[in-house]
């Protein structure tokens, strides 16, 4: 990723004291950039999320278009990893009863 | 093992007795069903720490239900709503065992992983990019220190480039996934407002370096 690779480029140039950075190594100041570019005024919280995961990956196991559907609950899983894990868990558990 | 519609599941198991003593042994059952698959990129159903996980897990799962069976919508079939709970009972428990040794601030001090090779050279930039990257560089370290208390970048750099589950970065910083995720959300509208100030978005700021 060219952004990584020019923030690395530039701390190489003698500050590499993590204070200076703002504290952040440069691929942490690349991922919080790419995080920012997605970031919403209004995002539910993962607890918020969760009530609504059965509905979602049932939603998705049909084939409907889950993400249409319930786009925060899609914007949520963009972004939070841990809830990605428990959707994808959850997932391979009712497509195994599909089967 | 009868198959119960919804309204049985949840009329069964509010009954005390052996209607109940039955749905939750079909229930149990129902539960160990499906861990192998949630489990499976962690942990193989014949690793022998599964069984004492999965044991663990249901015990849990089951305690959890009978205590939220009123919160059950009926949006979708109730062994979703169970298998929801189990998994995260059962991720919550693997993430607390798998980084339950490191802080926050040893995963931040540890050397940064070296860049991955590139099978292309990046293409030379010319010093006036430079220059200008610099700038917004200088500006961006300076708004990030501003905006961001030490533990915030410790726990950006933990999850981002750390991979440390949110909810074991929460619990280092005391309080929980959800509380932080908001806090986490609030900081980033905040930077992306800040930036906005500045006369930055981030996608002209990706662009700025990517274009280069």
């Amino acid at each position: 990723m060219q952004i990584y690779h020019f923030f690395r480029r530039l701390f190489n140039r003698g500050e590499t004291s993590r204070a200076k950075n703002g504290g952040l190594p440069p691929e942490a100041l690349a991922a919080l950039i790419k995080q920012l570019e997605h970031t919403q005024e209004v995002e539910l919280s993962c607890d918020e999320v969760l009530a609504l995961l059965d509905q979602f990956a049932e939603a998705h196991v049909r084939g409907e278009d889950a993400a249409r559907l319930l786009p925060l609950v899609q914007h949520h899983l963009d972004m939070c990893a841990d809830c990605r894990e428990e959707f994808e868990a959850l997932l391979r558990i009712l497509q195994m009863a599909q089967d | 093992m009868s198959i119960r519609t919804n309204e049985q599941w949840l009329a069964d198991l509010r009954s005390p007795g052996p209607a109940q003593e039955a749905a939750l042994a079909d229930l149990r059952e129902v539960v160990l069903k499906g861990l192998p698959y949630a489990l499976s990129p962690w942990l193989s159903a014949d690793d022998p720490r599964f069984q004492s996980l999965a044991e663990e897990v249901v015990q849990e799962t089951l305690v959890r239900v009978l205590d939220h069976l009123d919160t059950f919508q009926g949006r979708s079939q109730f062994t979703t709503w169970v298998h929801k709970i189990a998994v995260r009972v059962a991720l919550t428990e693997l993430r607390r065992k798998r980084w339950e040794n490191l802080s926050l601030e040893a995963l931040a001090e540890d050397e940064m992983a070296a860049p991955p090779v590139r099978l292309m050279a990046d293409p030379a930039s010319g010093p006036e990019s430079v220059v200008e990257g610099e700038d917004l560089l200088e500006r961006l370290r300076r708004i990030i220190a501003e905006e961001l208390t030490a533990k915030q970048r410790q726990a950006i750099i933990a999850t981002a480039i750390k991979g440390m589950p949110l909810e074991e970065v929460a619990r280092r910083m005391n309080t929980n996934r959800n509380a932080l995720y908001k806090l986490m959300h609030d900081t980033r509208l905040r930077l992306k407002r800040r930036l906005a100030q500045e006369g930055l978005t981030p996608d002209e700021i990706i662009a700025i370096f990517e274009e280069r």
